[in-house]
């Protein structure tokens, strides 16, 4: 206890560099089931979660690794099938209904190695290559699970797919579901800030920069490209379990072409930069996709073509800011402080 | 990893030993049939004018690629098939010509690198802690070549001057025991050779080195003997006062300037 | 080719010995044993020469994809939309005037166009911007897909065979032997015959054009160092845009012969996209035989997987990419990355 209390005393900077929107923002998404329905905590924020801590690792293997890779939302339907598998679902003959403390672990353990297996084969290519393969490994993981009937049970999946029991909570009511999935996406987002200063996360900062040079520094460039997926499969794995309680369901549409695309719309529309990127890409993409068949209905269209209208607006993001949102963000702030300070430099 | 040969121990007790490497382009010869012994501790420059060969042979032997033929033999240990981490984990270090720092990082991170690859735990989550022995040879290494100042400025930012001697930083870190400077002045004012000068002699005696540089005369004060390469192959090697003196040298080299 | 025998003896071997393996499997009467162990002759030839002109189909959409990539390094990930879209304006074409043939030119105009306008308004203002380009063209083929689900619906459509190659063709190839000791032939669908063909055709066209004309020489030269041919003079743009609207017209017409021997219906977009990833990424890109070659594979491989291991047929194609990769990243006949 009083060692506690001596490290706060130490270092009280850590928690006065938190910048006044960050407070604010925790305490909106604390105090946010006071005042937001159950529809705005299940549907809008916890799939904002969900789908933001999967494209973190994305994120994560893109901005910090320099490689952008397609598979993250196959490792997270994945996980998301193994604990259908090992733990709990409405198939009865293949569910192993073994206990939470197994299966949970049991099914990040097999995501990572997936997605290991997957980074193996993808850090022998660079670049563009490493899209086209990763896209190629997703859909061949998408057929796959569509004819196997053993474990993926085919075009039907798994349904009634729902989180332990614990503590006596029943963690898909939107109160429960909204704090454990914000919980893991903070958590995760957390470890990846932390990660990058890390002596890892600074080494696949240095791989991506100049592998050559870092080989000339003694790293094993091909070892840290491949670590990097293992990490990413992690996080992405987290992101999938919560994805199969959020549905209570999962097929191999889950996991499918159009949704391994949606991962990289919200990375790349949030901004690769940034660890928040993801997040805001989710909550831009969950909201179009909520709202925007009632605003296209609204408009005498169709209300079924959000899609073009999440494709354009991708589209135009891509054109004008390749940093997504938040380069727009960026370069606002940098004209807005040219306009204050005309007598500084131009920021660079 | 082998241990079965002791470092150091086996062979003709050189610090790096080349018997008639070659490295060919498709057609091009870039270096052919060199061979060269490096004594532990010597210093050695390596002359010759653009297209000699030089850095093909320096990045022969980091293993930035392997040679067409021959065998490379970092202290006694035949490296010639390692990757380029492998051979600096044995206390081989380079510096480049070209500018190959991490821009985007600070200067003490790109020195805290080159701590950590040649150390444990280059695959450790966990942020290093204020009184990491790392961190402390990160600011002892950063103070050697007088960066201090800029230490938490980012690379790209620095002047030119001040990115050779963190390439200098970088090629020191770890315990190294034979640096290969590929022309470390070129570029350099006066006065920042004359740092330069004093920051290679300075260097412990067990540390040898080889040296590219077009400016004979850093080149012959830092170094105990030379080797002149010609086409892509060892033309002389000798005392830095023979090789001054050698008239098919001076024709070759010194006589008709640089090029 | 001697040259290859001359560097690699053992592989050179191997693949003497399994393309004579075939070749015996596919021209002789089998024997009981044999067929007591994989099934009937019929089963296995149907299967192989599905493979080959599902090949052919592949060939045709992968060859545009990886011409693009080898000339201009463009990376375009609505390769698939591409062929869709050609597949449904067949359709449309074909219905209106009722003449198969006429859908042919006519997509491949009209796709080529849009091909053209791809090149100009996009590609062009993100020159060497892979990723960019990457993600644009995933942009346009999620838009895409959506305006043509709009318009074309969810079922699926196929273009009716006209009767002149719609009944069966009997190729020289036994398929069994009788009791009585009379030799059936195999019977297998006329247009696939005539696919194959036709994809046969313009493999060696391409060829042809790439080796022997000054066009094809303009684009080998890009190929292999597009900074010379920029800077011999040659409006290197126009060659781009022409080699562009015929990839996307190749692609356009892929989707007339895929909707004709299977059907169109939304997502098979992205399954000729990711065939033609694949492809590409066994073949080597940038590669014409290479295109061929790996097409032929994947296509073989899905057709015998289907038969055999009906399960594990997407496996197999994985399988061979994966060892591809892992043995030659750069793809079979890829230059070196």
């Amino acid at each position: 206890m009083s060692l506690a209390e001596r490290r706060v005393e130490r270092e009280p900077t850590a928690i006065d560099r938190i910048p006044a929107p960050v407070w604010a923002l925790a305490a909106i998404l604390l105090t946010m089931p006071a005042y937001a329905n159950d529809f705005i905590l299940f549907q809008v924020m916890g799939w904002t979660f969900i789908l933001g801590t999967i494209a973190l690792s994305l994120m994560f293997l893109a901005g910090y690794g320099g490689m952008v890779s397609l598979i993250q939302m196959t490792v997270a339907g994945l996980a998301g099938y193994m604990v259908a598998l090992f733990g709990n679902s409405g198939i009865e003959s293949l569910s192993l209904f073994l206990p939470w403390y197994v299966y949970i672990p049991l099914a990040i353990v097999i995501a990572a190695i997936f997605g290991t297996i997957v980074g193996a084969l993808a850090v022998r290519t660079e670049g563009i290559y490493t899209i086209m393969i990763t896209l190629a490994i997703a859909s061949a993981f998408f057929y796959f699970s569509r004819q196997n009937y053993s474990i993926f049970n085919g075009y039907t999946g798994f349904n009634l797919v729902i989180p332990p029991d614990l503590f006596g909570v029943d963690w898909r009511q939107p109160v429960a579901f909204y704090y454990l999935s914000g919980g893991v996406a903070l958590l995760a987002y957390l470890a990846v800030v932390y990660v990058s200063r890390s002596p890892f996360g600074l080494a696949l900062q240095g791989v991506r920069d100049n592998p050559r040079r870092m080989a000339a520094l003694g790293f094993n460039v091909t070892a840290h490209r491949i670590a990097a997926y293992t990490f990413a499969a992690v996080i992405a794995a987290f992101g999938g379990i919560l994805l199969v309680w959020q549905n209570s369901q999962i097929s191999p549409g889950t996991s499918g072409i159009p949704a391994v695309i949606d991962i990289l719309v919200i990375a790349v529309v949030g901004g690769i930069g940034r660890p928040i990127g993801p997040f805001i890409g989710a909550l831009i993409y969950v909201l179009l996709r909520t709202f925007s068949p009632d605003v296209l209905t609204a408009l005498d269209l169709s209300g079924e073509r959000f899609k073009t209208v999440i494709g354009l607006g991708f589209l135009i993001i891509v054109f004008w800011s390749p940093d997504g949102v938040l380069g727009l963000w960026d370069k606002w702030r940098a004209a807005r402080d040219k306009a204050e300070d005309p007598l500084r430099r131009r920021a660079k | 990893m082998s241990f079965a040969e002791p470092i150091g121990q086996v062979g003709s007790g050189a610090a790096l030993e080349l018997t008639n490497v070659s490295k060919l382009f498709g057609a091009l010869a870039a270096i052919s049939d060199v061979s060269l012994s490096v004594r532990p501790g010597e210093r050695r420059a390596v002359l010759g004018s653009n297209g000699a060969g030089k850095t093909t042979l320096f990045n022969c032997v980091t293993g930035d690629f392997l040679p067409t033929t021959g065998t490379i033999r970092l202290f006694g240990e035949d490296v010639t098939a390692f990757p380029a981490y492998e051979r600096i984990r044995r206390g081989l270090r380079r510096t480049y010509q070209i500018s190959l720092l991490f821009g985007g990082l600070t200067v003490s991170d790109n020195v805290y690198l080159a701590c950590r690859g040649v150390s444990r735990g280059r695959f450790s989550l966990l942020r290093p802690r204020k009184g990491d022995a790392l961190a402390a040879q990160t600011e002892e290494l950063i103070d050697a070549v007088r960066l201090t100042p800029v230490r938490d400025t980012k690379v790209a930012e620095l002047s030119y001057g001040q990115q050779r001697q963190l390439e200098i930083a970088l090629a020191l870190a770890g315990a190294p025991r034979f640096i290969l400077f590929d022309e470390p002045a070129a570029g350099l004012s006066p006065t920042e050779r004359g740092e330069l000068v004093k920051i290679l002699t300075g260097l412990p005696d067990h540390i040898g080195f080889i040296i590219i540089e077009h400016d004979m005369d850093v080149a012959l004060r830092v170094a105990e003997s030379v080797t002149m390469m010609h086409n892509g192959r060892v033309f002389k090697e000798g005392k830095p006062e023979e090789i001054e003196e050698d008239p098919e040298v001076q024709e070759l080299y010194l006589g008709g300037g640089h090029e | 080719m001697q040259g290859f025998a001359a560097r690699h003896p053992f592989w050179a071997l191997v693949i003497i010995v399994v393309a004579a393996a075939l070749i015996w499997l596919v021209f002789a009467p089998w024997p009981d044993a044999l067929e007591d162990l994989i099934g009937r002759k019929k089963v296995f030839l149907n299967a192989v020469i599905g493979g080959i002109t599902l090949g052919a189909l592949y060939f045709l959409v992968a060859a545009g994809f990886t011409l693009i990539f080898g000339l201009m390094r463009n990376v375009n990930l609505a390769h698939g939309s591409l062929y869709l879209v050609g597949g449904y304006l067949g359709f449309e074409v074909a219905e209106a005037t009722g003449l198969w043939l006429l859908a042919f030119p006519v997509v491949f105009v009209i796709v080529g166009a849009f091909g053209l306008l791809l090149q100009n308004q996009v590609f062009r203002r993100m020159e060497g911007e892979e990723l960019r380009q990457t993600m644009v063209t995933i942009g346009i083929s999620v838009v895409m897909a959506d305006l043509m689900l709009w318009i074309w619906g969810a079922q699926s459509y196929t273009l009716i065979t006209p009767e002149w190659i719609a009944g069966p063709a009997t190729l020289p190839i036994i398929s069994a032997v009788k009791s009585n000791g009379e030799l059936v032939y195999l019977k297998f669908p006329a247009v696939r015959v005539a696919i194959f063909f036709a994809a046969l055709v313009i493999g060696v066209a391409m060829w042809l054009v790439l080796n022997r004309t000054r066009l094809g020489m303009l684009v080998r030269a890009g190929v292999d160092d597009r900074d010379m041919l920029q800077a011999s003079g040659v409006r290197i743009q126009y060659v781009f845009l022409a080699v562009f609207a015929f990839g996307a017209g190749l692609a356009g017409m892929g989707g007339i012969v895929g909707g004709t021997f299977q059907s169109l219906t939304p997502g098979e977009d992205t399954r000729y996209l990711l065939a033609s990833l694949v492809v590409v990424i066994v073949g080597g890109m940038g590669s014409i035989p290479g295109a061929a070659i790996g097409a032929l594979i994947i296509g073989l491989s899905e057709q015998i997987g289907v038969v055999y291991a009906p399960t594990y047929s997407v496996v197999f194609t994985f399988l061979i990419m994966a060892v591809v990769l892992a043995f030659r990243p750069q793809g079979l006949l890829g230059a070196r990355l």
